[in-house]
């Protein structure tokens, strides 16, 4: 059993001395796979496993692959590159060149106790009209973060999110260069909105855009 | 450093790219029991045709107001 | 833990709700014992249910603003949507699962809710 941690060219530059990881190559694409790695899935193995895919993506454009995927052997990884070839090939190109940048909005802690009918006893009408408060909030966080924002990446995706408090969550599809003016304007938006709290995080291998 | 708050926060971006996001390779057996994927899919086929009928007014009684 | 912060609010030590801790963020799917498996098909069905409850409670939050509600209903609508998110809230207890478990990636089309 072997673990795929992304899929790039081939030929591609020599992988870093790290958890073992070495290149599997099919045609012009490559899967990088490593031994699996028994143990429990804690916060501490995914972040080494996502150093590893971050190490590769230092030197090349990288498909990551999701976090967990086994496969019995070499072969059946050349195998996966070959079946699925157009469609990594077409991925990979839309990834060329840029990284992935995480996006989160929160409203303002003065606002971001949304009261819940557990918490204090309200009318019907108190809580429709509190829905209705959550769902403007989300709208104008998606106008006043969201939208700037996208225009400023190459792609974009947006999730709907199920948290109280959470107004918003985005991942951007950035050019590798543009990190530093993405960040500039993001605390630019947060300077002008007091009402929100905006964190940003990456950059990351493109996990949000290497799908279908 | 950074402090438990954001710790949490750099995770939840992490978990949200490592297991909700990246190349999803058919025939992965990280899964759990077979069955249970079947079912899951299957749902998973319905529901997205329910949310697909919901965006375009489809469904009765919604219409365009959603 | 590198820190791959770009931008973060000042005075993020409290954002309201706490964090989860990662054992309620990760999937139940990673963990595969028998005892997941009823779980798995709760959430499925939990899943369904809270998608109905979104997309009616939306509706009924635009018709109270279009006007086209009267008093009555909407204070009556939001009793009824009170009750059932506390419904839910049970349901999720029961089963042990999160508000965040209640959400499905459907690949191209992006998570259900």
């Amino acid at each position: 059993m072997i673990t795929l941690y992304a899929i790039t060219d081939h030929p591609t530059p020599p992988v870093p001395r790290l958890g073992e990881m070495r290149v599997v190559p099919s045609g012009d694409l490559a899967a990088v796979c490593g031994p699996v790695i028994k143990g429990e899935v804690t916060a501490e193995a995914l972040w080494q496993h996502e150093q590893l895919v971050e190490a590769l993506m230092q030197d090349r454009d990288v498909l990551p692959v999701r976090y967990g995927t086994c496969l019995p052997d070499d072969a059946a990884a050349a195998r996966t590159l070959q079946d699925n070839h157009a469609e990594f090939a077409a991925s990979l190109d839309t990834v060329r060149g840029a990284v992935e940048l995480a996006v989160r909005v929160f409203a303002a802690l003065d606002r971001a106790h949304v009261p819940t009918p557990a918490a204090a006893p309200m009318t019907g009408a108190e809580y429709l009209r509190a829905r209705a408060r959550s769902a403007a909030e989300e709208s104008d966080a998606t106008v006043i973060v969201h939208s700037p924002l996208a225009r400023a990446a190459r792609a974009c995706t947006v999730a709907r999110v199920n948290r109280p408090g959470e107004l918003l969550r985005a991942a951007y599809l950035v050019d590798r260069d543009q990190t530093a003016p993405f960040a500039a304007h993001v605390k630019e938006i947060q300077e002008g909105n007091p009402q929100l709290r905006i964190t940003c995080t990456g950059p990351w291998p493109p996990y949000s855009f290497a799908g279908s | 450093m950074t402090t438990l708050a954001e710790q949490d926060i750099g995770l939840v971006d992490l978990i949200d790219r490592l297991l909700g996001g990246g190349v999803v390779i058919a025939g992965d057996i990280t899964l759990a029991a077979a069955d249970v994927d079947l079912v899951y899919v299957g749902l998973r086929a319905l529901i997205a045709s329910v949310a697909t009928a919901t965006e375009k007014g489809v469904l009765p009684g919604m219409g365009s107001a959603l | 833990m590198s820190d791959k912060y770009l931008h973060r609010p000042s005075g993020l030590d409290s954002l309201g709700d706490p964090l989860p801790s990662i054992d309620r963020v990760l999937p139940r799917r990673l963990n595969a014992d028998p005892e997941n498996l009823e779980r798995g098909l709760a959430q499925l069905v939990l899943t369904i249910v809270e998608l109905l409850r979104q997309l009616m409670e939306r509706q009924a939050v635009r018709r109270m603003d279009d006007g086209s509600l009267s008093d009555e209903q909407v204070e009556r609508l939001g009793q009824t949507f009170m009750a059932l998110s506390e419904r839910m809230a049970e349901l999720r207890e029961e089963f042990g699962l999160e508000e965040e478990d209640l959400n499905l990636n459907l690949g191209p089309l992006g998570n259900l809710l």
